[in-house]
């Protein structure tokens, strides 16, 4: 008897349809699988669903027990009421101007970085990558306070304090309330999260092929110019991934603001006083008044609106992109 | 002679590879280390702010001391912080690893459940997830908070018949659910990616061998992903320990916004140093014991 590979094939075509046991399991297991993803599915986005509902529904509609996932009369009134007890404009557009500008100057530094430690050798690297490790374990409300009084009086390496104990001019400038409490720190990569961006950046650099950049060194082409021509362009999946992570993370940072801002909070520290604001303006939540979680609902629902607007305009790239870019290393 | 142009070469690259990283380097000591160094300092002296700026006199392991033998709730925050993570850390590991096994398989609607699933990191990191799970201001009695209005006991009493105290049970059961999902988001990502590595000809040699699914997710999907699950251990570990909702860091956040920098930076040295060694622990533990069973 003669072994081919077509016998083989469709022998084993054979078994695959001779066994009815086989395709009910297969089906079995797909709809358990369905069953686990879709009520598991149910409770990450149950918190979503009961905003919408709750935000657009009116006081009466919020407390008529009848009427649950899709209200009985729609109104925009909380809406119009939050924005105001908000500040939304306002808030939003400090969150474009601190947070936003800060989150895309990160990326882009972070990636200059990475690709000096993932493409060149150079004496000290272990031991630099070490101490990057350590910025990625240490949480940033441990050194939030020495930064703090830090920035108020911003001395660059002791450069200005000397000059002011020289001449007895003080050029240290308070920075404190400025965004550049924000920027300063994004423009030398060490800003909110860097040390995670920055490895993110490293695994997938380190995974690409040397040739490119080896026929633009021969072809007489510097290091920054190989970095713009050759590394940038190829890795538009790494970026993408980047910029997702470093957006949300500056859009959900309050604290850093909380702490180096006096006013014009962005959106995420207004949100961290929402229960103060409410009650600033007449609203308390007690249990006799269930109308006021509404409210906080509503402002959840402002809040995240940007975000997931953004997310789902990029998250077709991004999770396709996430498997190629290699985090796990 | 070509040797030497090799080395003026590389001397030349590493030269170019410190330009890159000198920015980095330039941040580090300016926005990490130096801070680093003063809130050491911090929790080691005693901190008074006058008109002179800040002022510190070292009172040796004083802030300590009271921290531990006079603060009654600094010690139960501890313990109940700690508890909370042994919890959830395991719990979390599972769960995540469990759906990107799933998520990993190719079926019908597979990128449809990959960006639900990723949908909690933009939606739960922050302000949000404290706000509807009523943690803000202990404060306010909520009404009800988002989680459990998901499913009331009566509810589940209603459809499944069933006695209050299972019904009660249930519905633990299911808030906490929601909160582990709601954690495991970037969990999932990175272990799928790390699932994506794993190269695609072992199981088929196993198929071959007559293995069953169960004996190919422990003998290979589960050694092949060790080190990715020891990454995301890692990174669960410090999640949870810096979650902003943590007794510990909240205490210490208020008594920074007072001004009282001393006790909190002590405060947060000492939960950190106890958060250093759990993760060292489960690293030893980890590599030491798990690894060595495979080799």
């Amino acid at each position: 008897m003669k072994f081919n590979k077509e016998s083989i094939l469709q022998s084993i075509g054979d078994c695959k349809k001779s066994t009815p046991v086989k395709i009910s399991s297969t089906v079995l297991k797909s709809v358990f699988r369905w069953f686990i993803l879709l009520s598991i599915g149910y409770i990450v986005l149950y918190p979503l669903f009961y905003m919408i509902t709750t935000s657009i529904s009116t006081k009466e509609a919020f407390l008529d027990p009848t009427s649950v996932w899709i209200p009985n009369s729609v109104t925009l009134e909380n809406f119009t009421f939050m924005y105001k007890v908000m500040d939304y404009g306002a808030a939003l557009l400090a969150t474009l101007r601190i947070e936003m500008v800060s989150a895309l100057l990160e990326v882009f530094t972070c990636a200059i970085v990475a690709y000096g430690f993932a493409r060149f050798k150079f004496p000290l690297r272990k031991i630099l990558t070490a101490l990057l490790f350590v910025t990625i374990l240490i949480p940033t409300p441990m050194i939030v306070m020495p930064l703090m009084t830090n920035f108020s009086k911003l001395d660059f390496l002791g450069i200005l304090g000397l000059f002011n104990k020289i001449s007895g001019i003080d050029l240290r400038p308070d920075l404190l309330g400025t965004p550049w409490t924000f920027y300063l720190p994004s423009l030398f990569a060490s800003g909110l999260k860097s040390g995670l961006l920055i490895y993110i950046y490293i695994q997938f650099f380190k995974g690409l092929p040397y040739e490119l950049e080896e026929a633009s060194w021969i072809d007489g082409a510097g290091p920054i110019r190989t970095f713009f021509a050759i590394a940038v362009p190829s890795s538009g999946v790494v970026i993408l991934t980047v910029i997702v992570f470093s957006i949300i993370w500056h859009w959900n940072d309050y604290f850093m603001a909380s702490m180096f801002m006096d006013e014009g909070y962005p959106l995420a520290v207004t949100m961290s006083k929402l229960h103060d604001l409410l009650n600033y303006n007449g609203i308390y939540l007690s249990p006799e008044k269930p109308n006021g979680l509404a409210y906080v609902l509503t402002g959840c629902l402002m809040f995240i609106i940007p975000p997931l607007i953004f997310y789902l305009i990029v998250q077709h790239w991004f999770v396709e992109s996430i498997d190629r870019v290699g985090i796990t290393g | 002679m070509k040797n030497k142009k090799l080395r003026g070469i590389e001397t030349l690259k590493s030269k170019y590879g410190l330009m890159f990283v000198s920015i980095w380097i330039v941040g580090f000591v300016l926005f990490f280390f130096i801070p680093l160094c003063q809130s050491v300092g911090y929790a080691f002296s005693e901190i008074s702010i006058g008109e002179k700026g800040v002022q510190t006199f070292f009172v040796g392991f004083q802030n300590f001391q009271k921290l531990l033998v006079e603060d009654p709730d600094y010690t139960k925050n501890l313990g109940s912080s700690i508890g909370q993570m042994v919890y959830s850390l395991p719990m979390i590991l599972v769960v995540s690893l469990v759906l990107a096994i799933i998520l990993n398989q190719k079926f019908f609607g597979r990128l449809f459940f990959r960006a639900l699933y990723f949908l909690p990191v933009i939606i739960a990191t922050g302000v949000v997830m404290q706000l509807i799970s009523g943690k803000v201001s202990a404060d306010d009695q909520m009404a009800s908070t988002v989680t459990q209005n998901m499913f009331t006991v009566e509810d589940i009493m209603g459809v499944f018949n069933l006695p209050a105290g299972i019904a009660t049970t249930m519905q633990e059961i299911i808030s906490s659910i929601f909160s582990l999902v709601w954690k495991c988001g970037i969990q999932i990502v990175l272990f799928i990616a790390g699932l994506q590595s794993i190269p695609s000809s072992l199981y088929e040699v196993s198929k071959v061998e007559g293995a069953t699914k169960w004996e190919d997710f422990w003998f290979i999907t589960f050694p092949m992903l060790s080190r990715v699950t020891l990454l995301v251990g890692i990174f669960t570990i410090i999640e949870l320990f810096t979650d902003s909702t943590s007794p510990i860091i909240e205490t210490a956040f208020a008594k920074m916004s007072v001004g009282i920098y001393d006790i909190s930076s002590a405060m947060l040295w000492f939960y950190f140093l106890i958060a250093a060694a759990i993760l060292g622990l489960v690293v030893f533990l980890y590599t030491y014991i798990l690894m060595r069973r495979w080799d």
